[in-house]
């Protein structure tokens, strides 16, 4: 145990499949990096970091939740969809007479109670969960739809002022104590960092590696599945919604298929940081180098005048080598 | 003589939930929609419906191979043929129907042995690599072509005025029936339950676990051609943009049909059910004058169907026996297989 424990200095312990992950990514990151500013005119310059480092850490924020549902076997797919519907219902409740703070927290809630809803429904198919979260995912982001459309004739899209501090937070334009750096970057790096702290470090967070690891054991050491279940799926759904808010903040208006590029790409970023999808393996340090290292990519390949099109043929054959280098599935005859 | 029937009813447990959506549903459109069953509203209904029904038997023998394996790069992978079938065969002059058939299903088998081989040999889990196929060809399709357009041969578009019901896409349905129907009589398909239910278990039998794995996906590709050919027809035209939402349609289908993602249980039968009932859920709600927000009411819709017959499938699976094998296979890999991984290095 100790061999393998949090604190280990083992000199095994860096060949962890999870730790080789972590390595080739930064060296990845690095690479891209290089070739970003040897290539790209600009690519150094501090415009284009602070946009790729706030567009990271909406992903970034986004991920956590994604992190957390992988690191006990399952897949939360209503992550784009809650941030669609935290967007538009956000905007309208602005619209309303409601403190500003008042709607903020009122979201996060609704964000809390779809996770929760996706665990309790989920926890008995585990193997399907991926499924429920799915259709809890389109029946939220219908309703609201219907909900900010009734007495509205524009479909999808909903108006209103958002408040200048909300945008300060989250608009590529924002300072932070007068420095020219959007505050979202600083959260996501303080939020980074309780995150792994949390993960790697408290009983709580080891709880959610040894369910994923093996549930018989854990059960046996008298961790209870349903709760770890329940506190990843909330933590997603909490996540997810205040990407969401956030991301409102950025554009100024509500839209709803603001969330739709995090269907896949929270996977991407979980995946390419070295988080293996079957549970027990990863952490979110892994999943931060894994965000960088899309959103970097991202800049690079739009630098070089590749449009969204090419970059997801890029993305998806960026997985497979990630992916066979780290994460294979052992071998049938292994498990016998 | 009551034996038999018991022992199909229960081997056909899981379609029980699906059958009865899908009676309810007629119910109400027969009331609401009284011009679906008349011929050029069936004719219509099956064109419309053709591409969903292929799409979600296609992923079905993939997900019964187990390990997870949902195939989220279905709906791009129907893109790929559609706009490579209008731009490069159009324009090379190949549009004879056989030539246009044999181009579909070999694309398709193709791009199903490409997964097959990453997840077999490279031993990626199959929904990474479908999710990494997915963005691949959600990208390619763009490229190769940008917007909607590009027309299809004219025999096909010809499909798209759907005025009669006995027609050529029928014909293709009841061809993938026939196909999915000869499938399940061979020996491979009873290999292909047993490793999508216990793959330890086949692989100690001296099943080829890979070999079934393979011919699954290769099933998959064939299906994956014939509901290219039917979404060409329909729309007459490419759109490299339908990827997502085909994807996210024949999941739904396939679940609502009672195919447990856990893999050795469920069907294409229940497939063609799930999808047949989504495209009732969408006809029904049309009837109503849902105005502005009649899309929303529909994909609102689909979760909660989504949601309440999983729930259903649970309650109906618990019977005997059944649903708690079927809770323990699906728990069991998932558990041993890290547990394996973390001892290895």
């Amino acid at each position: 145990m100790k061999a393998f424990g949090p604190g280990s200095r083992s000199r095994r312990a860096i060949l962890l499949p999870e730790r080789r992950g972590v390595l080739l990514g930064a060296l990845l990151l690095l690479t891209l990096c290089a070739a970003g500013t040897v290539l790209v005119e600009g690519f150094a310059s501090a415009n284009n970091l602070r946009s790729v480092l706030l567009l990271a850490a909406f992903l970034g924020l986004a991920a956590l939740g994604q992190t957390a549902v992988a690191l006990v076997g399952a897949l939360d797919l209503s992550i784009p969809f809650v941030i669609g519907a935290s967007n538009i219902l956000l905007a309208w409740l602005f619209a309303t007479e409601l403190p500003a703070l008042v709607c903020i927290g009122l979201i996060a809630l609704l964000g809390a109670a779809i996770g929760a809803l996706n665990a309790v429904l989920g926890y008995r198919l585990q193997g399907q969960s991926l499924i429920v979260t799915l259709g809890v995912g389109f029946a939220v982001v219908g309703a609201a739809q219907i909900f900010t459309t009734l007495g509205s004739e524009y479909s999808g899209t909903v108006f209103s002022q958002v408040p200048a501090w909300f945008a300060n937070l989250a608009s590529i334009s924002g300072r932070t104590f007068g420095l020219p750096l959007p505050p979202l970057v600083l959260i996501w790096a303080l939020v980074a960092c309780s995150a792994i702290f949390v993960i790697n470090r408290t009983r709580r967070g080891r709880e959610i590696h040894a369910i994923g690891g093996n549930r018989a054991a854990a059960a046996r050491l008298s961790i209870s599945e349903f709760r770890v279940w329940l506190s990843v799926h909330v933590l997603s759904g909490l996540m997810a919604a205040f990407t969401g808010m956030l991301l409102l903040g950025f554009s100024g208006g509500g839209f709803v298929g603001v969330g739709d590029a995090y269907l896949f790409t929270t996977v991407a970023a979980v995946v390419v940081g070295g988080t293996s999808l079957l549970g027990g393996h990863g952490g979110y340090g892994a999943t931060v180098i894994g965000v960088l290292v899309l959103q970097v990519l991202t800049s690079l390949l739009v630098g070089l005048g590749l449009d969204y099109a090419a970059q997801q043929t890029v993305f998806g054959l960026l997985i497979l080598p990630m992916v066979a280098l780290y994460a294979r599935t052992p071998h049938v005859r292994t498990q016998i | 003589m009551n034996a038999p029937v018991w022992s199909a009813l229960r081997e056909h447990r899981h379609l029980l939930v699906p059958a009865a959506l899908v009676a309810i549903l007629l119910a109400v459109a027969a009331v609401r929609v009284p011009q679906l069953f008349t011929g050029s509203g069936l004719a219509g209904a099956v064109l419309v419906a053709a591409p969903l029904i292929l799409a979600a038997m296609a992923i079905t023998p993939i997900a019964l191979a187990g390990r997870g394996g949902v195939d989220l790069s279905i709906g791009p992978a129907i893109g790929f043929v559609n706009v490579t079938l209008v731009t490069w065969l159009v324009s090379l002059g190949v549009e004879h129907p056989l030539a246009v058939f044999a181009y579909a299903v070999l694309a398709g088998c193709l791009w199903q042995a490409a997964l097959a081989a990453l997840i077999v040999y490279v031993r990626i889990s199959p929904i990474i690599a479908s999710l990494a196929g997915f963005m691949i060809l959600q990208g390619v399709n763009l490229v190769i072509l940008p917007r909607p357009g590009g027309i299809a041969p004219d025999w096909l578009s010809d499909w798209g005025y759907g005025t009669t019901l006995f027609g050529p896409v029928l014909g293709v349905l009841i061809a993938a029936f026939v196909l999915w129907f000869g499938f399940t009589r061979t020996a491979l398909f009873a290999h292909l339950q047993l490793v999508g239910a216990d793959e330890r278990t086949a692989y100690t039998a001296g099943i080829d676990v890979n070999a079934v794995r393979f011919a699954a996906h290769l099933v998959a590709g064939v299906l994956l051609g014939l509901a290219a050919i039917c979404q060409t027809g329909l729309i007459g035209s490419g759109d490299p943009s339908q990827g997502n939402t085909l994807t996210l349609q024949a999941i739904t289908a396939l679940v609502l049909g009672g195919t447990s993602l856990a893999g050795g249980r469920g069907g294409a039968s229940g497939s063609v059910l799930g999808a047949i009932a989504m495209y009732l859920v969408f006809v029904v709600l049309s009837s109503f004058n849902f105005g502005a927000v009649s899309g929303f009411m529909t994909q609102m819709s689909y979760g909660l169907i989504l949601v309440l017959s999983l729930l259903l499938s649970l309650v109906v699976g618990r019977g005997r026996g059944r649903g708690a094998d079927s809770a323990s296979v699906s728990r069991t890999p998932r558990s041993a297989v890290p547990n394996v991984a973390g001892a290895a290095p």
